[in-house]
């Protein structure tokens, strides 16, 4: 390993983690060029793809807006990483469509990750918590599932906010909706609130489970407990529209509508964008690291609150791409906040969406 | 019998080409409603679903229906009762029966022209309509026309998941156009006695020789044409271009073809303004591009990237020859229906016949096919009719 690359690389992080840590980065431009200078003379498929765009270290972009977004399907394409892919410590892999491969997304550091991570969900989800929660995954776990982003990211929340007891109730493409029930009903019996994390698609299935049980609406849930739900239905035989299935989810486990929290992501950011609150229309915020802008068909920036393809620049990704271009529909405002359109049949999504394709519940 | 088998083939075409007309004026009542409620349907703008009402009508006239009839079958009469025929026995072409249509979600029209032959053939015909109740409107018309389209010529909106459908093992002949997984579920719900004709999901492929790149004005009016072959129906129609090879070696570049090309969309998007699946699904063609431009600098084989079917975007490609584009049709297993051809150098259009197409048109012609060519590279008529032979 080069020792100019391993000091820049170190203090860039160290810049990084200490914005995350104050939830505050101070010259957003700045850090961000950083990033991507290092990014162009480390990252060797980016670099090429940055100088076929007119930029170079000669010609470098003057803010962060103008940094060329990689697109994500790249990642399937080459390593987009600045160090040895070998020495990942942190591998994930998108789960692809039906037909393709998915991509990859190397991390030199778990810490960065893990930094971004943690503090955009005890922002977002965990909020005023009075207590640590009870995780329950929709989701299958990290061991059977090593490549999930989304299994680590909740793997790493209930280690560090959890009362101990996580539980993963997709194996294989198997829900189990009996275990799901019976801790459930144990977290009741005891109080302790519980947070249920999965995606759309299986949150859809338990519900069927629910209602063919005849158990809807019949398990509310203790005090304190949320709701975090992320990912779509691309792909899928069927698609519940989001606010149905917010509604849904809200009248079966008696939880206000601000409980339930929208979470978006990809495989390819390392930060996470969350519902603001649960009125709708639903913005999503993300920490001050993670920034975005929309642009239209020719990739030119659109002005705030028109709808295009999303861009976002996340400073956690300091060893891959800061900027991606995704295929996601949405409108970024001025706040910063943004609106996602139609993801639910949109673009491929990150994590475990597509394994869930084929649930079946466990009867 | 049919509703229609009493009827002469001639009155047939007739009422059928009287009806047309009447729906080639863009202000007729039924069509003014329809268009409407088209462009609801498919999110296409009012533009572009004018311009395939016209092309559907203006293409509808009686000497066409007649060349068709009288192409497949010998002649027209032959649909009326037995004939003489040179060299081959006495026949009558007899109506096969009931015949169910059942229409695809994007296009337009389409399932109207084979509903309009098995019409020609005396069958009674039941169309599964669309939203827009296209083909029930034009039904009605062809009733004010001629009374005996009442009981033959119906058109109805059901969904597969409805409690009441009509039971498809009843009809002697099945037409249904859409993707391969629902025409599999339809065919294999048919009993072996029903003919089944399936329509399926096709792409469609264009040729640029270098010969004809060899001004700048020819190179902008090729360009022209594929432009237009893009746009329309959002590039969701089989006969939209997907995919764009041009040779090199031409007297205009490849980047001065590129600008040509990008000029031209422009022109088109402005006669044929986007519909909704363009703004719908404009982060994927936003990405599409991008990724396109990631592989170009990564020195990525062009022909290794299968076609992006998004809206109003086509896979530009160039080869050295004929056989790579042969090479990329097979490599990406694609099934093609039409192939818009500059010229007509022998070694393209074997290509191109070779690759599968079922139709060659030049560029700018490749939406606009003829109604006197066959459909997808079947008969219009012959399927809708069941032969009796008199041998003595």
């Amino acid at each position: 390993m080069n020792e100019a690359y391993r000091v820049e690389a170190d203090a860039l992080d160290a810049d990084i983690l200490a914005a995350i840590a104050a939830q505050n980065v101070r010259d957003f431009d700045d850090l961000a060029l950083r990033i991507f200078a290092h990014q162009l003379r480390n990252n060797e498929p980016y670099a090429r793809y940055c100088a076929s765009l007119g930029i170079s270290r000669a010609r470098m972009p003057r803010s962060w807006e103008t940094i060329p977004p990689v697109p994500a399907g790249a990642f399937k394409e080459a390593a987009l990483c600045t160090f040895d892919p070998a020495r990942a410590e942190l591998i994930f892999q998108t789960s692809g469509t039906t037909t393709g491969a998915g991509g990859i997304h190397y991390m030199e550091s778990a810490r960065l990750y893990d930094a971004s991570l943690l503090a955009g969900f005890d922002d977002a989800v965990l909020g005023d918590a009075h207590q640590p929660l009870r995780y329950a995954m929709l989701l299958p776990s990290v061991e059977g599932k090593p490549r999930s982003s989304l299994s680590y990211m909740m793997a790493r929340v209930a280690n560090t906010f959890g009362d101990g007891r996580p539980s993963w109730y997709v194996d294989g493409d198997e829900l189990d909706t009996q275990g799901f029930i019976e801790d459930l009903c144990e977290s009741r019996a005891s109080g302790i609130p519980l947070c249920i994390a999965g995606t759309a698609f299986a949150f859809v299935n338990l519900l069927d489970e629910l209602a063919r049980r005849g158990m809807q609406p019949a398990l509310p849930l203790p005090s304190g407990s949320r709701i975090m739900e992320t990912g779509g239905f691309k792909g899928r035989t069927r698609v519940v529209e989001r606010i149905d299935l917010y509604k849904q989810l809200a009248d079966a486990f008696s939880l206000p509508p601000h409980d339930i929290i929208g979470e978006y992501g990809m495989t390819e950011l390392a930060t996470q964008y969350y519902d603001r609150s649960g009125e709708e229309p639903r913005a999503k915020v993300g920490p001050p690291w993670l920034r975005s802008y929309a642009v239209d068909e020719s990739g030119k920036q659109l002005p705030s609150g028109i709808v295009g393809a999303l861009v976002h620049v996340d400073l956690a990704n300091r060893s891959s791409c800061a900027a991606v271009q995704t295929e996601d529909l949405g409108a970024v405002f001025e706040d910063g906040s943004l609106v996602l359109i139609g993801r639910e049949r949109g673009a491929e999504l990150r994590g475990c969406s597509l394994d869930a394709e084929s649930l079946r519940a466990v009867s | 019998m049919t509703a229609l088998s009493k009827l002469p083939a001639s009155k047939i075409t007739g009422a059928i080409s009287d009806a047309a007309e009447r729906w080639r004026d863009a202000d007729f009542p039924s069509r003014v409603r329809a268009t409407q409620r088209i462009a609801e349907r498919t999110g296409y703008s009012l533009p572009v679903v004018e311009y395939a009402l016209d092309r559907l009508f203006f293409s509808i006239d009686r000497a066409s229906l007649e060349a068709v009839i009288a192409g497949e079958l010998g002649e027209v009469e032959i649909l009326d009762g037995f004939r003489k025929r040179a060299d081959r026995t006495e026949a009558w072409a007899r109506p096969i029966g009931n015949v169910c249509v059942i229409s695809s979600r994007t296009t337009i029209g389409v399932a109207l022209l084979a509903a309009l032959f098995a019409l020609c053939a005396k069958c009674d015909v039941l169309v599964k309509d669309r939203e827009d109740s296209l083909i029930a409107s034009f039904f009605e018309t062809l009733r004010e026309e001629l009374a005996e389209f009442e009981r033959g010529a119906r058109a109805e909106l059901w969904r597969s998941t409805d409690d009441e459908t009509p039971a498809l093992d009843s009809f002697d002949a099945v037409v249904a156009f859409g993707r391969t997984e629902t025409l599999a579920a339809i065919r294999n719900a048919l009993p072996p006695e029903t003919h089944f004709i399936g329509f399926g999901a096709r792409a469609s492929a264009g040729y640029i020789s270098r010969e004809s790149l060899c001004t700048a004005e020819a190179a902008a009016e090729i360009a022209r044409g594929a432009a237009r072959d893009i746009v329309l129906y959002e590039t969701e129609g089989c006969l939209s271009l997907h995919v764009l090879f041009f040779e090199e070696g031409g007297a205009v570049s490849a980047a001065a073809l590129s600008e040509t090309l990008r000029t031209e969309l422009e022109r088109a998007d402005v006669e044929f303004p986007r519909g909704e699946p363009a703004h719908e699904r404009l982060a994927e063609v936003a990405h599409a591009r991008a990724l396109g431009a990631f592989r170009k600098s990564g020195s990525q084989d062009a022909l290794a990237e299968p076609p992006p079917f998004l809206p109003r975007l086509a896979h530009a490609i160039p080869v050295a020859n004929p056989a790579d584009a042969l090479e990329y049709v097979r490599r990406h297993g694609l099934a093609l229906e039409g192939f818009a051809v500059s010229d007509n150098r022998p070694d393209i259009i074997g290509m191109a016949v070779s690759a599968g197409a079922v139709r060659l048109a030049r560029f700018g012609e490749l939406q606009n096919p003829p109604l006197t060519g066959e459909h997808g590279g079947r008969p219009r008529i012959a399927e809708f009719v069941r032969w009796t032979d008199k041998t003595f």
